[in-house]
């Protein structure tokens, strides 16, 4: 028993020391448990779950951004399809409106030709008619005139009334040649 | 340089012993390190959390490839990590050894005042007496008293298993004797290399004047921190051993 008590103090082992050596631990271990371990952890399960919450972030963003361009081509082609049929429709209409508008043209232009023909015929009409007239009245005082002096008034209103009635009939100009 | 440690002054009947002086720096050491955690503790680590991140996350995750029961010893072998390499490298600055302290009865060149709480036998018995402890505690908790009794006591293929419990008994006090001595068989030598080293001369001049000491000292804190792990891998090991059934 010497030999190990001259160990021990060899050594400087004594039993105050060693429990205070343990008791100093135990504190230590307790401090670093609850305000090392602990909040340790739990930053770690925080970052984490955020990094992971950022990554899914990304992936979901960089899906919809693909969505998003899908659908913009998508929406592009419908976008051509519909502006081809628009112009393919507006080129038909405006063909036919035009064909439309110039059969218009051309039947009022027509239209037009034709009353100015009526018009200018009818006053054609008209006018000789007047000339008719007028031709009457003028032949009447010259035949008139020169009657009275060749012949008596009895003869005179004879021939008179015999020559106007032979113009009347158009047959005035062939006596009198 | 003695192996035991010096008594600088009684409390009372306690001896107050240049390790234990250097143990209660070494917590205030660590206690200031968690408060500076905990004071600048934020999601985006800097400085000391980087470091204390880094630690943590080194032994748990190394603790979880080994044991299922991760949350239960981690926190034991980091505590053991943290506590011995900050007191063995605290051992390789200036001052240790250097600075003495007149204590009743030291004579003229008095005692270290300062002197690496590792190269004392009562902390790495007490660390290593913990460490096995803790590992029968939890045995007995986890495997239940009849499964821990029957890793000593086997019938099995009598009388084969019963000599390998007796073996496995004996390794139980040898763990003790083995993770205390060669913790403070490492750390007492390299004191007295760095002490013998440094109070030698040639011709009148000191060595420390040659640089001669610096190699030492890069050894020394290799050793500092690898028998640091070494303490700590080890108690994970046989924590992990222990709890899971046999």
């Amino acid at each position: 028993m010497d030999i190990i008590k001259d160990i021990l103090n060899l050594f400087g082992l004594e039993g105050k020391l060693f429990i205070a050596q343990i008791i100093n631990f135990a504190i230590l271990l307790f401090i670093l448990k609850k305000f090392l371990y602990e909040p340790i952890a739990k930053m770690m399960e925080e970052r984490k779950s955020k990094i992971k919450q950022g990554l899914d972030d990304a992936e979901n963003a960089k899906k919809a951004l693909i969505e998003a361009d899908n659908q913009k081509i998508l929406i592009l082609k419908e976008a051509k399809v519909d502006a081809d049929k628009i112009l393919e429709n507006t080129k038909k209409s405006s063909e036919s409106l035009k064909q439309k508008s110039s059969e218009d043209a051309k039947k009022q232009a027509a239209e037009i030709v034709d009353n100015a023909k009526k018009q200018a015929q009818d006053e054609f009409v008209k006018a000789s008619k007047q000339v008719g007239s007028m031709s009457v009245d003028l032949s009447k005082k010259i035949v008139s005139k020169i009657l009275s002096e060749l012949f008596t008034e009895q003869d005179k209103t004879a021939i008179l009334s015999k020559a106007v009635e032979k113009i009347e009939n158009g047959g005035y100009e062939k006596t009198t040649n | 340089m003695t192996l035991a440690p010096s008594i600088l002054f009684h409390i009372g009947s306690f001896p107050v012993t240049n390790t234990l002086f250097t143990t209660v720096v070494v917590d205030v050491i660590i206690i200031a390190l968690v408060i500076a955690f905990n004071k600048t503790l934020s999601l985006y680590p800097k400085g000391v959390q980087n470091i204390l991140e880094m630690v943590y996350e080194y032994f748990y995750s190394a603790t979880k490839e080994v044991s299922s029961k991760v949350d239960i010893i981690y926190p034991w072998v980091t505590t053991f990590f943290i506590f011995i390499v900050i007191s063995n490298v605290l051992g390789q600055f200036p001052g240790f050894e250097t600075i003495r302290f007149h204590a009743a009865g030291s004579g003229e060149e008095g005692v270290p005042l300062f002197r690496t709480a590792t190269s004392d036998l009562n902390v790495t018995l007490a660390f290593a007496v913990i460490s096995i402890f803790m590992c029968h505690l939890y045995s007995v908790k986890y495997t239940g008293v009849k499964g821990y009794i029957g890793r000593f006591l086997n019938f099995k293929m009598f009388p084969i298993f019963l000599f390998v419990g007796l073996l496995e008994f004996i390794g139980e006090f040898t763990k003790v004797i083995s993770l205390s001595c060669r913790l403070f068989g490492n750390l007492f030598a390299g004191e007295s290399v760095m002490g013998t080293i440094s109070s030698m001369s040639i011709w009148g001049i000191p060595l420390p004047f040659f640089c001669v000491p610096i190699p030492f000292m890069m050894l020394e804190l290799m050793v500092a921190v690898i028998q640091a792990i070494v303490f700590a891998m080890l108690t994970m090991a046989f924590m992990s051993i222990m709890v899971e059934k046999h």
